[in-house]
């Protein structure tokens, strides 16, 4: 890093809280131009929230934002574009149809003298300013036709052909061979020496210390520091990251003999490779891991969502057969999607209609019509049990806030009577203490047998509900943390997480136990 | 609190719009005409609008799963002539054969669900875009119609056969010592109207339906065969078209090769304006019923009110775009609250609030 170059970006004492939640507190971060700034925190230590309010999504509640010496204290979106800020999202999107030089000049296409675009002066012009960026594509291939790293980069390129001083790099490199992890971090540098600014968000902490000058961690919505990466380690860095940590929830096990859910040997190319796996009667399971891991895919696979690949999956002693969600549900396995409003609710119907989709055939009248006597004394009773908060069965799901709508969803869960319930992110954009309702949902359906999987990027909630906790790193089960072994630590199971091992990491640095 | 009541009062209006219209385009067109709010003027609008209100049954079970069935005019035009050919005299434009008038429903009825399981098919499992789908079929079955005809009406069909869109029910006597004639056709389209209410609003199949329209990708994910309930809903299109064609060949005495062309476009009207919306998964047959009534009372009074035909027809094109607008403010204000919900409510403001929406 160069502090010889101005400072791009400087925010100081930002706070921002939502309802139930302080996001942010008393936050600062400060870039330079030409620097890349790594940004890192686990899921809700508030980097989303800090971004979204440099992107003006977000209104801060106190604090200063200044931005190429302009100083703001409240932001539009379309202000912060201007101000030179752009935000280059892990998957970009972008007019895919059409090509690499219309995407670059849309708006602004060159025109000939009839009006009529002129063709061979908009390719040369885009040809040119890539050009210009070091930057070598095919400006007549259509975006579609381009690899994932292609348009990220391209992404980049449009951010500074807008003039962007300062760009916002998101999980960029979750989908990246390290071949494309080169190459775009081989452009970013040359941008780099162009005196063009980054903060990289990334969980991918070897990433960090690969591409990053200086690096500002979160946690809790509050700022643990800024240090120089050369002068850093990863175990240091998680420990930052990690804290002094107080879990969310405690409970104690419900764990059954009874093994439920037996996956044997499941393997599918590319997503993940010999998975083996138990989890009893009443048992809480965490699976853990970055984003292609192959945990996410796992659970959608059992739900029959995605294809399982070949090994065995037995449920109840029986083996699992199912190849769609339908047949998932009558073998005793439901699923909980991680993106509820697209998988999860029908968010245009009322909350009783969501709950009972799943168990229509279970309400019919001796006529074979659905009985809304029958329909209604159920609803209300998974309302009541989950504690969801709406103000009649007959309310819109999509008028709920964040954690109801994810109580609806388990009560249409739990209505189909699961022997395996598989959770995706369940806790996603909740606020705490709807989290806490949730756990104590997972709590109360393990205590009534159910064979409960999460998988979860949040370590500390899997450390507060689950028995177990089972780690993925590159399609396989790497490690395994039962509830109350010493080992058991989040940083433990972030190391591994990442794709660490334990006991390496210990010989390495003594001090870290 | 406050605010989400307002919420509630206003989507409430806004679905019920429909009757609002309906109870003032009654009361305008009384006042404007002594010879309107008559029994006879009444029963002859819902006898009337039959073949229009079935074919608004069909289109409200496929807009209710997001998909359209533009072919279901050429659908009713197609079933009512073979019907007639096979039912009327050489003489009067048929094949001569002159089966039985029920063998021949039951024909035409087949007929219909054979083209729905054909859209259905061709949508479902061949993965056809539903709009081009149609619009091809729609094509395809008014010429079909043109060639079986002999290129003109086919008239003089059984009694038996016109019965239900054309015979009386049973005759009422009136205060001025006439009789009034309560048609079949009447007690049908409402009874009609009844069924697919309580197929939409009562059993697995319609609740279904809502659910695929909604959010496909979250119903199945809920185990709904969402492929499956659009072949059916395509089917019962189809049956729903042939019953249209069935009423309508009834009260004309005839079925020609124009029968029902044109229709789609009032049809796709009154499902929009009683509240089905374009968008799936929103609206009831109950209100497509209002849709029903509203068309016919205006068309019934503007030409009793001796409107020009051409500013009838604007006015329906008027009637049609505030629909339209209604449906399109009720869905950005749905929007925009939940979009509201999702950014204040929760500390994910990043990862494209919008596209969580969807």
């Amino acid at each position: 890093m160069d502090t010889s170059q101005p400072v791009i970006l400087e925010m100081k004492g930002i706070s921002k809280a939502f309802p139930g939640v302080q996001a942010l507190e008393n936050v600062d971060l400060m870039v330079y131009g030409g620097e890349i700034h790594g940004l890192v925190g686990k899921n809700g230590a508030g980097k989303s929230t800090l971004m979204a309010i440099l992107m003006g999504l977000h209104q801060m509640d106190s604090g200063t934002l200044e931005i190429n010496g302009h100083h703001f204290t409240s932001m539009t979106p379309h202000e912060a574009l201007e101000a030179g800020i752009a935000y280059v999202p892990q998957q970009v999107r972008m007019m895919d149809s059409l090509t690499v030089a219309e995407n670059i000049l849309a708006g602004n296409l060159p025109v000939n003298r009839l009006g009529l675009v002129d063709w061979k002066a908009t390719y040369q012009e885009a040809q040119e300013r890539l050009h210009k960026l070091g930057l070598e594509l095919d400006v007549r291939e259509r975006v579609e036709g381009l690899g994932v790293v292609e348009q990220t980069m391209l992404a980049i390129a449009k951010a500074l052909f807008s003039n962007a001083k300062l760009i916002i790099l998101d999980e960029p490199t979750a989908a990246l061979s390290r071949v494309d992890i080169d190459r775009l971090f081989g452009f970013v540098r040359s941008l780099k020496k162009m005196g063009v600014a980054f903060i990289y968000i990334s969980h991918h902490l070897e990433e960090v210390f690969e591409i990053c000058d200086r690096v500002t961690v979160l946690r809790n919505g509050q700022l643990v520091g800024t240090y120089v990466v050369s002068e850093l380690d990863i175990p240091r860095l998680i420990r930052f990251m990690v804290g002094e940590d107080i879990r969310d929830y405690e409970r104690s096990s419900s764990k059954q003999d009874e093994p439920v859910l037996v996956v044997k040997g499941l393997t599918r190319r590319g997503h993940y490779e010999d998975v083996n796996l138990v989890v009893h009667k009443g048992e809480v399971v965490g699976l853990s891991g970055l984003a292609g891991s192959g945990a996410a895919s796992l659970g959608r696979a059992l739900f029959g969502l995605e294809r399982r690949g070949i090994g065995e999956v037995w449920v109840n002693g029986r083996l699992f057969t199912a190849r769609d969600p339908r047949q998932a549900l009558d073998q005793g396995l439901a699923y909980l999607p991680q993106d509820r409003y697209r998988f999860g609710l029908v968010g245009s119907r009322p909350v009783r209609e969501n709950i009972t989709y799943t168990i229509l055939h279970q309400l019919l009248n001796p006529a074979g019509l659905i009985s809304f006597f029958k329909e209604r004394t159920l609803v209300q009773r998974y309302i009541n049990d989950l504690g969801v908060v709406c103000p009649s069965p007959e309310q819109r799901v999509n008028l709920l806030s964040g954690g109801n709508q994810q109580k609806v969803v388990f009560a249409k869960l739990a209505a189909t009577r699961p022997a395996v319930l598989v959770l995706h992110e369940p806790t996603q954009g909740i606020d705490v203490r709807a989290k806490i309702d949730i756990y104590r949902i997972v709590d109360e359906l393990a205590r009534q047998g159910v064979a409960v999987l999460i998988i979860s990027s949040e370590v500390r909630e899997l450390l507060g509900v689950c028995d177990r906790i089972l780690v993925m790193y590159n399609g396989k089960i790497t490690a395994e943390f039962k509830a109350g072994e010493p080992v058991t630590t989040p940083e433990n199971i972030l190391l591994t997480i990442e794709g660490g091992n334990i006991n390496e990491q210990k010989q390495m640095d003594p001090v870290y136990s | 609190m406050d605010s989400s009541r307002a919420n509630r009062v206003f989507l409430f209006v806004v679905d019920n719009l429909i009757w609002v219209f309906v109870v003032v385009s009654l009361v305008v067109f009384s006042l404007i005409s002594k010879s309107f709010f008559t029994p006879f003027n009444l029963v002859n609008i819902l006898s009337r609008v039959a073949p229009l209100g079935l074919l608004v049954i069909g289109q409200s079970f496929t807009l209710i799963t997001a998909n359209f069935d533009l072919s279901s005019e050429s659908a009713m035009g197609f079933t009512a002539m073979v019907a007639a050919l096979l039912l009327a005299s050489q003489k009067n434009g048929g094949l001569g054969l002159e089966w039985n008038p029920f063998v021949g429903i039951l024909v035409m009825l087949a007929v219909g669900v054979l083209i729905g399981l054909l859209n259905g098919v061709f949508i479902t499992r061949l993965g056809m875009n539903n709009f081009i789908m149609t619009v091809a079929m729609l094509m395809i079955l008014r010429g079909a119609t043109y060639a079986i005809s002999p290129g003109k009406s086919v008239n003089f069909l059984p009694e038996t056969f016109k019965w239900l869109g054309g015979g009386a029910l049973f005759r009422v006597p009136l205060a001025n010592g006439k009789m009034l004639a309560i048609p079949a056709a009447m007690f049908f389209l409402i009874f009609a109207f009844l069924v697919a209410f309580v197929v939409t609003k009562y059993t697995r199949f319609g609740r279904n339906m809502y659910a695929v329209g909604s959010n496909r990708q979250a119903a199945e994910a809920a185990g709904i065969d969402a492929r499956r309930v659009i072949l059916v809903v395509y089917v019962i299109s189809g049956f729903c078209a042939a019953l249209a064609g069935l009423l309508d060949a009834g009260r004309m005495d005839s079925a020609t090769p124009r029968t029902g062309a044109g229709l789609i476009f009032p049809v796709q009207a009154a499902a929009v304006i009683g509240g089905i919306s374009l968008f799936g998964g929103r609206g009831n047959l109950i209100g497509a019923f209002g849709g029903v009534l509203l068309w016919g009372i205006l068309d019934t009074g503007l030409n009793i009110a001796k409107v020009s035909p051409f500013w009838i027809e604007v006015s329906r094109g008027a009637l049609l775009l505030f629909a339209m607008f209604i449906d399109a403010l009720k869905v950005s204000y749905l929007r925009r609250i939940a979009i509201r919900k999702v950014l204040s409510a929760s500390p994910i403001g990043l990862k494209d609030p919008i596209q969580q929406l969807e």
